[in-house]
């Protein structure tokens, strides 16, 4: 119970940390997690994106700025949130503590960097594939895929902690 | 297929609800207590659209599972 406490307080430490930083930081100080989401971007469309000091991450070619509000963070806090809550039935020592929020750390910077990533992937997509809706704005269009991508993402990261943290209880009653 | 529509939907709202409250948690609740209510209209039209969209793409999602299955069957 109290290993479930400390836990639960670093966790809400971490989210205010992110939060609090996210707020005061450049696009220059996000390099740590705008920088892969630029690189897999550019993966995934075959588009060059190149740091531009100050602004983030630009592709001159589509005319295309991966700035700081498109960092994630805040994807990235539900994500770490949400995955630490899930596991916390794990936790019953300090060790197994460190271990859900490293495991719930990782899992929400690498969801952030993939699904920010196929969020920008396909705001490119819809730039040269305007879809034919005419009761939407492409603004509103925008919105809502960040909606469904960011809701998707979590709903899939979640199914994906659910079933390793089933496989793992499997395995250790089957030893 | 109005009950299996609805035995799918509800299952899919309980398996959603832990990522359907942290989307809400980071879109809505933590900006409103950090004042953003305060920009007015603007907000209130966002916030409505965040509040509805996930769950109408649950039931489109459910919608057409339902559907497909059912295709599949007969």
């Amino acid at each position: 119970m109290k290993a479930k406490l400390c836990a639960l307080t670093v966790v809400a430490l971490v989210i205010w940390g992110l939060k609090r930083h996210y707020s005061d930081a450049s696009a220059d100080d996000l390099w740590w997690i705008l920088g892969p989401t630029a690189r897999l971007a550019g993966i995934m469309t075959g588009t060059a994106f190149a740091a531009s000091p100050g602004e983030g991450y630009v592709s001159h070619e589509r005319l295309f700025l991966i700035e700081k509000s498109c960092a994630g963070i805040n994807f990235m806090i539900a994500a770490f949130g949400m995955s630490a809550f899930a596991l916390m039935h794990r936790v019953g020592s300090g060790v197994s503590g460190a271990s859900v929020l490293g495991v719930s750390l990782l899992a929400g910077y690498m969801a952030a960097v993939l699904v920010n990533a196929a969020r920008i992937a396909m705001a490119l997509w819809l730039a040269t594939h305007p879809v034919g809706l005419s009761i939407f704005t492409a603004a509103e269009i925008h919105r809502l895929e960040g909606i469904a991508v960011y809701f998707g993402g979590l709903v899939l990261l979640h199914e994906l902690v659910q079933w390793l943290d089933c496989r793992a209880s499997v395995a250790r009653i089957g030893q | 297929m109005n009950r299996t529509l609805s035995l799918a939907v509800a299952e899919a709202f309980r398996r959603m609800a832990r990522p359907l409250a942290w989307y809400y948690a980071i879109t809505l609740a933590i900006p409103i207590a950090n004042g953003a209510a305060k920009a007015g209209a603007t907000f209130v039209d966002h916030a409505l659209v965040v509040l509805i969209f996930p769950p109408v793409l649950i039931l489109i999602v459910c919608a057409t599972y339902v559907t497909a299955t059912r295709r599949r069957r007969t």
